[in-house]
């Protein structure tokens, strides 16, 4: 183990990557000298020279699209969005492209194309570059999706990202890139997708979350044990695939089910996990499932307003006492 | 100059993609195909041409309209037919339907039904091969309407800044469904786009075989020297409408009769083989009637395929075979 | 939307509950947290505030009656909200069906418990898991009829007892050690009991009394052989009449005799009334009313004691109104109910008496240098030496035994 923080732990599993199998190659804006914005690709270039570790324009769609193209034709790119938010601007390469490939060739192509980057609030951003985007890959078909919620996490899910055959969305959170976490230092530590992490145990409530909110979660647990609940905390790790039996299980343990996430609410990825729990363990349940989201209005950029948009650890402990029924004093 | 059995080659596939689209038009006014086709019969000479100077390891990208290249880059017409029949001895076990159709055995990456949508996939696949520095090369067909989407000038600026050897061909047929192209584009000739980018930009008579050829082999010498992208604007015509049952208010009959009796693109290049004595009349009817009959039997082979499974509908979205690449 | 207010459940074994109050009209308004009814159980009485503010559209019980845990007693909403539905479906006696979650459902049927016998302690009723778990287990506990009686009265868990009986059965003396157990453990503290209105009412009027008056008192010991001889001739012709009525009879007579008694005191005169308004203290609940008898010394005995009893049963049943609370020109105080042989009472103000009255109990007592049993009776008269002297305070006292002594001078 060695601690790193969640940018590092990224870039050095890129590094690890590119020397191991010389198909893989990163491009983005600013990836080169710079080493990225957020520098998850500092120095790769001295190692890999600027071949592999490719500054582009500022065109989005382009280089989403040429990630595509050098995936179908054999190479397995890594392509770095300085922020999320712009793979609306190359949505059509993702959604219509990447996602679709390999499905309407007949399941001849394999598009192992890894596209990352961060997202989220924490640096005064502002609309177009605070959101949570990651439920809108969920929703077509042939995207997985990773959200890494620690640097171990970061190393392990990216790793699996990079040598996956299919296109891999992968968000980070720009407010863990300069935290510190344990990493294990193998090199070939690889987290698999669709296997959920239970962060706590717990016997009263089940809080799935991920990202940021992992934390989040974990320190309104905490609160809430010494109010006599214990808190179950699940992070998926990928939204696709989404491991539900950990969650149903659990569920069906508990009987009770807090979703917390800072993408919107509104047809949030929670809103997909409730449902499914409640199709899965409906019998189980004792309470209705609540979902905590951003609320219904653009990331505004004044830092009250910000954290006034998403649920904060106190919304987190009152969802899990109002499932739990619990009664103060 | 054209060596003698490429003109063959390309004399041959030309019909093949005439008979096959007019098959095809035949079978949807049957009722036997579903769905969008957008029928190539007018442009031949553009993807025949271009794609005799390629090998089955070098890449394209097809449009909506990709019928012409998906044959020019080497598929069987049987399999073609039936993937556009939706069966599942298609090439994409009838999941494609016309507007998708992939042959990647062929290297074709695929038609791709957004307009401009193949443009930077086929500037990828280039970068792949700049990386691996093989000696392939990628063309990506694309229509005059996709010169005015936003990928066009980020694949073009992509590739002359990165010089890849990937080929745009512009296939100007005229019009952008209704749209003619003096509505839609600033430009007379696509072709001096090229300039922006630092890329040799050009524009031939998409109909003639010749003047492409020489346009092709000209770009594709020039990305195998690592000296770049190119940018051939063909302007051709397409003889039916934008799809089956398109009214073509936009167009005179006149207009269309004129490039069919002038222009044809099949009927020019056998005057010239004919005039240069590459071939003999016979020789070339022997090929006319062996396209005809291809396609006759591709629409036999199509029509008799069993259709795909509804139970494995779920199959393939993603490559299952986790670490199979490690 | 209107919401159904419902009887809630306070404490493990409470079954039903008895209101005993509403502290609003219907129709009337109220701030959420404020008091809405109160309400007894065999153990406890507690005050129930409205979880939500809102016009109390409909009372369905009204105070007196006991209703079921969970069971709908009124309706809470915005003035003027349709109603309709919700009281129909009251009438049709199909009001809020039990519900449970799917947990407390599907626990309840593993268990072999219909679910709508449990009480639910969710929002509005709502059966949840613990609810089902807890009658579960409450069911399965093996106890005799008195110990489960003896854990009711002691709010002792049974769950939490070892049974000393045969096959771990607990028995009373096991609930009894519990409660003792608990009781020891439990942590005695001391609690705030917040101030009632009433309580604000008589802290003030009580401690200003004190405060703005000269106040004394003069005791004097009554021999009530003729009072008892007069109540038991009217017993025999079925007319009934308390000690207290006799009491309040001779007052009245000795108040239009004693004029500076039936005064108040202000500060540019004292102020005689010619009226004769008895006050009469009322122990409730959780206070002391004092309802007026007003022109006491126009009415007969059987009149007084008609309209004392009245007033009695409105102020323990709370339904006296303020204005039967005012204007009063003395008091009468009886502790004798209460064993008391003789205190000392604090003037209700602006009154410039009141008279404490003791018990009634058979003394011996000197009659003609004999020693003789009567039935006695101690009286006390406090008063405001601000408007009476000790000399006239003492001759209306004598007075009161005078009549009293003597019931046939009333005549």
């Amino acid at each position: 183990m060695s601690k790193k923080t969640y940018a590092t732990a990224i870039r050095d599993t890129i590094a690890e990557e590119m020397r191991r199998d010389d198909r893989v190659f990163i491009m983005g804006e600013d990836v080169e000298t710079l080493g990225g914005v957020f520098g998850c690709t500092r120095d790769l270039y001295k190692e890999f020279g600027v071949e592999r570790v490719r500054n582009t324009p500022i065109s989005e769609a382009g280089i989403v699209g040429a990630g595509v193209g050098a995936a179908c034709a054999g190479m397995r790119p890594i392509v770095e969005l300085m922020y999320m938010d712009f793979t609306l601007v190359s949505a059509d390469q993702i959604l219509n492209q990447a996602a679709k490939t390999r499905y309407v060739f007949g399941g001849k192509a394999r598009i192992p194309l890894v596209i990352r980057g961060q997202q989220g609030i924490g640096r005064g951003n502002a609309a177009t570059h605070s959101q949570s985007l990651e439920t809108l890959f969920m929703h077509v078909p042939g995207l997985k999706v990773a959200c890494p919620s620690t640097a171990a996490d970061a190393a392990g899910l990216l790793r699996t990202a990079i040598r996956d055959d299919n296109p891999v969305m992968f968000f980070e959170h720009k407010a863990l890139y300069s935290v510190s976490f344990d990493v294990p230092d193998d090199t070939e530590y690889m987290i698999p997708f669709g296997k959920a992490h239970v962060k706590r145990a717990g016997k009263d409530v089940t809080i799935v979350a991920s990202l940021l909110y992992v934390s989040r979660a974990l320190e309104a647990a905490e609160d809430l044990a010494k109010q006599g609940i214990e808190a179950e905390v699940i992070d998926p790790r990928t939204l696709i695939p989404l491991d539900m039996d950990t969650i149903v299980e659990s569920v069906k343990k508990t009987g009770r089910l807090v979703i917390a996430h800072e993408a919107h609410r509104m047809a949030g990825w929670g809103a997909e996990v409730a449902a499914q729990a409640t199709e899965s363990a409906f019998r189980y349940l004792d309470a209705a499932p609540i979902r905590l989201g951003a609320k219904a209005c653009p990331i505004p950029f004044n830092l009250e307003l910000e954290s006034a948009v998403v649920p904060s650890i106190k919304d987190i402990i009152d969802a899990a006492k109002a499932v739990c029924y619990h009664q103060e004093g | 100059m054209i060596p003698k059995e490429r003109k063959r080659w390309i004399y041959k596939t030309m019909n093949q993609i005439r008979c096959f689209e007019l098959k095809i038009q035949n079978l949807f006014e049957q009722n036997l195909l579903r769905g969008s086709v957008h029928l190539y019969v007018g442009e031949e000479a553009v993807a025949a041409a271009v794609c005799s100077l390629l090998r089955d390891e070098d890449y394209i990208t097809s449009t909506h309209r990709g019928h012409g290249h998906c044959i020019a880059k080497g598929a069987r017409l049987d399999r073609a037919m039936a993937e556009l029949m939706g069966k599942s001895a298609g090439y994409c076990k009838g999941r494609s339907g016309s507007m998708h159709i992939a042959d990647f055995e062929k290297g074709n990456l695929g038609a791709n039904a957004i307009v401009g949508g193949g443009i930077p996939i086929a500037t990828g696949a280039a970068l792949a091969v700049k990386l691996r520095r093989s000696d392939q090369v990628a063309v990506s067909f694309f229509g005059d309407g996709a010169a005015n989407e936003g990928t066009f000038h980020e694949s073009l600026n992509l590739a002359g800044v990165w010089k890849l050897p990937v080929v745009f061909v512009c296939e100007n047929n005229g019009y952008g469904i209704s749209v003619p192209t003096w509505q839609s584009t600033a430009v007379k000739d696509i072709g001096v786009r090229g300039a922006s980018y630092d890329i040799p930009g050009i524009t031939v008579d998409g109909n003639d075989v010749y003047a492409i050829y020489e346009a092709t082999k000209t770009a594709v010498k020039r990305a195998k020297a690592g000296e770049g992208p190119s940018l051939i604007e063909c302007k051709t015509y397409r003889y039916l409408g934008h799809w089956t049952g398109d009214p073509q208010t936009y167009r005179t009959k006149e207009e269309v009769e004129e490039w069919k009796s002038q222009r044809d693109p099949i009927t020019l290049f056998r005057e010239k083989l004919l005039k240069e004595k590459a071939f003999t009349a016979e020789e070339l009817d022997a090929i006319e009637q062996a396209a005809l009959k291809e396609a006759e039997e591709a629409a036999e082979f199509a029509i008799n395929s069993p259709e795909p499974d509804p139970a494995d509908v779920l199959e393939d979205v993603f490559y299952e075979k986790q670490g199979a690449s490690l | 939307m209107a919401e159904w207010i419902i009887m809630p459940k306070q404490g493990l074994q409470m079954t039903e509950g008895t209101i005993t109050t509403w502290f609003i009209e219907e129709g009337g308004h109220i701030e959420a947290g404020a008091d809405l009814f109160e309400m007894e159980t065999d153990k406890l009485t507690i005050r129930i505030p409205a979880s939500e503010g809102g016009t109390l559209l409909k009372i369905l019980h009204p105070a007196g009656d006991t209703v079921p845990i969970t069971k709908p007693i009124a309706i809470i909403g915005a003035s003027g909200e349709d109603i309709a539905m919700m009281l129909a479906s009251v009438e049709k006696g199909a009001v809020t069906p039990q519900f449970a979650t799917p947990r407390a459902k599907m626990t309840a049927e593993q268990q072999g418990i219909p679910y709508q016998e449990v009480p639910g302690s969710g929002p509005d009723g709502l059966v949840i898991e613990r609810d089902v778990l807890g009658y579960s287990l409450a069911a399965s506990v093996r106890a005799t009829p008195l110990a489960r009686k003896l854990a009711s009265i002691e709010d002792v868990d049974l769950v939490s007892v070892s049974g000393t009986g045969s096959h771990s059965k607990i028995m009373a003396a096991d609930v009894r050690r519990a409660a003792r157990r608990n009781r020891q453990s439990s942590v005695r503290g001391e609690k705030v009991i917040p101030l009632t209105g009433m309580r604000k009412v008589v802290s003030s009027r009580m401690k200003g009394s004190l405060l703005d008056m000269a106040q004394a008192t003069h005791r004097i010991t009554v021999d009530m052989t003729e009072s008892v001889r007069l109540r038991d001739m009217l017993k025999e012709v079925e007319i009934k009449v308390s000690y207290n009525d006799i009491v309040l009879r001779c007052v009245a007579r000795a108040l239009s005799e004693f004029p500076m008694m039936n005064s108040s005191w202000s500060d540019t005169g004292i102020i005689q009334k010619e009226y004769v308004n008895l006050g009469v203290a009322v122990a409730v609940s959780d206070g002391l009313l004092v309802p007026v008898i007003k022109d006491a010394d126009l009415l007969t005995l059987q009149e007084l004691s008609a309209c004392s009893s009245e007033l009695a049963v409105k102020a323990k049943e709370n339904r006296v109104t303020s204005e039967e609370c005012s204007g009063g020109t003395f008091t009468v105080s009886n502790l004798g109910m209460f064993d008391i042989d003789s205190f000392t009472a604090i003037i209700n103000p602006p009154e410039a008496g009141i008279l404490a009255v003791g018990k009634l109990s058979r003394q011996p007592s000197v009659i003609k240098d004999e020693i003789v049993i009567r039935p006695m009776m101690q009286l006390s008269l406090t008063y405001d030496h601000r408007i009476v002297d000790g000399a006239p305070a003492a001759m209306f006292l004598r007075r009161i035994k005078e009549l009293l002594e003597n019931p046939g001078l009333l005549l």
